[in-house]
């Protein structure tokens, strides 16, 4: 569970070749000649399909994964991914590139379409109760998964996932269950049995730490 | 509210953690800020990309992505 925050010190995906890489959250690299994410978005503000296909190749996974991690539902995240891609269609007049980036763009609306979506199915019992049994019997989850060394990571999960790996598991859990799960800070306080004040602490850590481990990331390259 | 202060709200803010009560004061001091607080939130959505990206991608049906570029194309259609 979590933030899939599960690489560690020593696995395949630290290898030399991934440490003078790219910008952390950054796009992936692309082949020679292929459309940027903005060209992208700017054929889909021109009702280009073919721009959307592109787009939808690029990330599907990467946005499904996402949707999963909220829903923990195959079938559910299936529909959600193509009722996602179909806004991304109908709003992409609503970006704008000085805004953000797409991906960051597409990211927050799959996010909300994704916790939305698990409360208006009232799936939010039944994973909390999954997500609880996974807590309870694997606390440390997202630290070491047992398919990890299966993976080929990319070179921009590596490093996002390095900067995320440096926090405390408290941290890590806070910003996993208001991320992922859309709780709010006394949500996340009752759920853990933890002081409010300490949930706000442990939130404000952690997100200064992985925002500044980024941002010293994009510096660096 | 100082700016230190302002920046770990705004980070809370961005994945949507920062608690009603906590929201009107932000909101005044986003405006006090102005342009570089507008700047600063802009900058921490990139939290967002970073914790898609740490995912895993998932897999997902041909037939799926079939059946979106069907619907694509026929809300094209006159």
């Amino acid at each position: 569970m979590a933030l899939d925050f599960s690489s560690t010190p020593g696995t395949p995906d630290e290898s030399a070749e991934t440490r003078n890489v790219r910008l952390p959250a950054a796009s992936p690299i692309l082949e020679p000649g292929a459309p940027t994410d903005l060209e992208l978005m700017h054929g889909i503000q021109a009702e280009d399909p073919e721009a959307l296909s592109v787009l939808y190749d690029r990330y599907n996974g990467i946005i499904k994964a996402l949707i999963l991690r909220v829903i923990h539902n195959e079938a559910e995240a299936d529909d959600l991914l193509q009722e996602i891609f179909m806004e991304i269609w109908n709003q992409a007049r609503n970006f704008s590139a000085q805004k953000g980036k797409p991906l960051g763009w597409m990211v927050t609306l799959a996010r909300r379409r994704a916790i939305d979506g698990l409360r208006k199915k009232q799936a939010y019992a039944r994973a909390g109760e999954r997500l609880q049994t996974e807590t309870e019997q694997q606390p440390d989850a997202w630290v070491h998964n047992a398919t990890e060394e299966e993976i080929s990571f990319s070179d921009t999960r590596v490093l996002v996932r390095r900067v995320i790996d440096t926090l405390p598991v408290a941290q890590q859990q806070a910003i996993n269950f208001a991320f992922f799960r859309g709780m709010s800070q006394r949500e996340i306080a009752a759920k853990t049995n933890t002081p409010l004040g300490t949930v706000k602490t442990r939130l404000e850590l952690g997100l200064k730490k992985i925002y500044d481990g980024l941002k010293e990331l994009r510096d660096e390259l | 509210m100082s700016f230190d202060e302002f920046q770990n709200q705004a980070r809370l803010y961005v994945i949507g953690a920062l608690e009603p009560e906590e929201l009107e004061a932000f909101e005044q001091a986003r405006k006090d800020f102005g342009q570089k607080a507008e700047d600063f939130v802009g900058e921490c959505y990139s939290m967002h990309e970073a914790f898609a990206l740490s995912l895993r991608p998932a897999k997902s049906s041909d037939a799926l992505k079939d059946r979106l570029m069907s619907m694509v194309r026929n809300r094209q259609k006159p």
